[in-house]
């Protein structure tokens, strides 16, 4: 999978400016560069992700469903951060 | 000395179909929250006081939802209607070109209140009697306009020179 287009990229930076989670203390700008990189660095260790997953659910579980886990295990740990 | 000609508090805002600042009570204050993506729009109405003179000028009262740095812009529009003008109040507008303010630093925590002065060079030559709207826009599309977050406008105050 590629990296988000920049429409996509954009609507993360302005969503989550309507949010509780907006950082106050950095810029608009410096803010879309966040987002990038972590758009990146989510795309760059694409594969490492997935071969961090133990077989055989590393083949059976698709790609949705493996995004939802790290989704599922990032939310809590933000949760009890 | 400048004289205020008018107050304008959040509860009388008037707002447009669609894209206009959300109403809300923080700290049992009303204010404005303009978005900091989307550009939002409010409008004020009343009539121009007698012994107005000059040019005005605007005073915006904002603080910051949670930014901390970067800065704001404004965009405020003028509106005068004299009587017997030919402007079709139930089919349009005429608003003069928008007066710029921009405050390049936010206050350094946020909920601190600070004013933002814009000279009314474009006021749609308004006169004393004039049935006037003035309009409000966050302008995140200006090269200032980079803190995150909403900015809650407090009040709007509109001086004359007189």
């Amino acid at each position: 999978m590629a990296v988000l287009i920049d429409a996509t990229r954009q609507a993360i930076h302005d969503e989550i400016q309507r949010t509780v989670d907006c950082p106050g203390t950095i810029t608009k700008p410096q803010l879309r560069a966040v987002v990038d990189a972590i758009d990146s660095w989510v795309d760059s260790n694409a594969a490492s992700f997935n071969t961090s997953i133990p077989l055989p659910q590393r083949t059976s579980l698709n790609v949705k469903q493996k995004s939802a886990l790290l989704m599922w295990v990032v939310n809590k740990r933000y949760e009890v951060s | 000395m400048a004289t205020t000609r008018a107050i304008l508090t959040p509860q009388s805002a008037e707002y447009p179909t669609s894209n206009y600042p959300q109403y809300l009570v923080v700290n049992s204050r009303p204010c404005l929250g303009f978005d900091a993506t989307t550009a939002e729009t409010c409008y004020w109405t009343f009539v121009v006081p007698q012994g107005f003179t000059g040019t005005m000028t605007a005073v915006i009262s904002y603080m910051m939802a949670s930014a901390t740095t970067g800065g704001v812009a404004f965009d405020i529009g003028v509106e005068a209607v004299t009587s017997g003008d030919a402007t079709d109040l139930d089919a349009g507008t005429s608003f003069d070109t928008v007066n710029t303010g921009t405050d390049a630093a936010v206050p350094g925590t946020a909920g601190y209140m600070e004013q933002i002065s814009v000279t009314l060079t474009n006021q749609d030559s308004a006169a004393a009697a004039d049935y006037i709207r003035v309009s409000l826009k966050r302008d995140p599309a200006n090269a200032t306009d980079t803190a995150t977050g909403d900015a809650y406008v407090l009040a709007l105050e509109i001086r004359d020179a007189a």
